[in-house]
């Protein structure tokens, strides 16, 4: 492992043969995996629950997602200062609409809403990444994911955060059915989707430090979501 | 101009009357009719168009327009208020759109509509708009037909079929004996087209009424050819 020779870290401070230029960011990374599959008539959203700060846990038990209506789950990682505002503001929004319309929000409509809310912030954006899962108008399930600045696209799947260059390709193949060759396309099962999910996270948790402690999957349905708290590697 | 007055112009009366918007009132009393009937499949708007010289170009200028492709409207009053709330209305109608990715239904197009008028009588320089407005509208998600009326002061009532303008009180008691529930859109066209009849002087001709309609098929003007078809079927 490439280390550089003049830098010791050690209690927290950094000596070295350079001067080093301090600033303050307004941004820390607090870590985190969330992950949304589109079923036939469910949705599937899973976080995993670790907070971290550089190699430091904050705590185990911090999910990343946030039940927004009966149809949507919204899971949301990055700085978490700004997931705990961006979460604050839409959870307002979403009632203020309710109490205007008499009827919950769609989930394309929080969608769309939520795409406003980040550009709003277009210079100086909230560092979240951001995937919205739920049913829409028509029963069938929606898989939305955003971009820090709110640039979004319906999907059939999406997984963001520290380990989503890990799962990603992982779903492509599994879910997308992409570079395999001879398979039969089966649409994805609640129960196999959710076999997925775990699997999934576990092997996330085994190469990303950032991902770990347990997994918090919901299961949206036309019946409402169901909750699960599944654990993963501690380390 | 404007900016010297922050203090309003409508202001209280000792009997606890707002005169500026009774006023307001009085010249959408003394405007060309308009009714509005709401039918179990659809909304008819229609109103009278007659102009002091037959040197006008009668078809350049309208008095029913649409909002959106759902929602119509037209009015009793002062013309060049009424293209104002026109133009702020279709504005107020895409931001919806532009948030929420979905039309806006028509009872939340009234509402930012009346809100509007509203602020006109409570804001600094300004005076009431003297216009009553007649919003037709189909929401597609219900599938129902809805028909509100906006006045001057910013109220709002939903009607099942209305009158304003001249002659407004001879026009509802018609209506109130000639509206039924179960009244269907070609009725309701009928039916509309004899109010305004009761207070025309001289002959009614496709030149001098305009009509709109709003069904599942969204809003839309009459051409002169069909309401001709409509004006030939009375007696």
């Amino acid at each position: 492992m490439q280390m550089d020779p003049g830098l010791h870290k050690g209690e927290g401070y950094q000596y070295g043969p350079n001067p080093k230029q301090h600033y303050f960011s307004p941004y820390s990374m607090n870590g985190g995996t969330v992950l949304a599959i589109a079923g036939e008539d469910f949705a599937v959203v899973a976080s995993d629950t670790r907070l971290s700060e550089g190699f430091s846990i904050h705590t185990r038990d911090s999910p990343k997602t946030y039940q927004l209506t009966n149809s949507t789950v919204l899971g949301c990682t990055g700085f978490h200062g700004d997931v705990l505002t961006v979460t604050k503001l839409l959870e307002a929004r979403l009632k203020m609409y309710k109490n205007e319309h008499n009827r919950q929000m769609s989930t394309s409509a929080i969608a769309a809403m939520l795409s406003t809310v980040l550009y709003y912030r277009r210079f100086f954006p909230y560092y979240v990444y951001n995937i919205i899962g739920g049913l829409d108008d028509e029963g069938k399930g929606a898989v939305y994911s955003f971009d820090p600045i709110g640039s979004y696209e319906r999907e059939a799947y999406r997984a963001g955060g520290t380990a989503s260059s890990m799962l990603q390709p992982l779903l492509d193949n599994q879910i997308g059915f992409k570079n395999q060759e001879g398979v039969t396309k089966v649409p994805l099962s609640k129960e196999k989707a959710v076999f997925l999910v775990k699997d999934v996270f576990i092997s996330a948790a085994e190469r990303d430090i950032y991902t770990g402690d347990n997994i918090m999957i919901h299961v949206t349905t036309k019946d409402g979501t169901e909750t699960e708290v599944f654990p993963l590697r501690r380390d | 101009m404007t900016e010297r007055y922050s203090f309003s112009l409508t202001t209280f009366s000792p009997s606890g009357k707002l005169v500026q918007i009774e006023y307001a009132l009085a010249a959408v009393a003394a405007g060309a009719p308009s009714v509005g009937i709401k039918a179990t499949n659809g909304v008819v708007l229609a109103s009278e168009k007659k102009h002091k010289s037959v040197l006008y170009d009668e078809h350049s200028i309208h008095k029913v327009e649409l909002i959106t492709k759902n929602i119509g409207i037209v009015y009793s009053g002062m013309g060049p208020d009424y293209r104002v709330l026109v133009r702020n209305a279709r504005k107020l109608a895409q931001q919806y759109f532009l948030t929420y990715q979905e039309q806006i239904p028509t009872l939340q197009m009234v509402q930012r509509i009346a809100n509007v008028m509203q602020e006109y009588t409570q804001s600094g320089g300004v005076r009431p708009f003297g216009v009553s407005l007649l919003i037709a509208g189909w929401d597609e998600d219900e599938e129902r037909p809805y028909l509100y009326q906006c006045d001057p002061s910013g109220a709002y009532f939903a009607w099942k079929a209305t009158a304003m303008g001249k002659n407004y009180i001879n026009g509802k008691t018609f209506l109130e004996k000639r509206y039924s529930e179960d009244l269907e859109l070609e009725d309701a066209v009928h039916t509309a087209i004899l109010t305004l009849k009761e207070s025309f002087e001289g002959q009614m001709t496709e030149d001098n009424i305009e009509i709109g309609i709003c069904n599942q098929d969204g809003f839309r003007r009459l051409n002169p050819t069909e309401v001709k078809d409509y004006l030939g079927a009375i007696a």
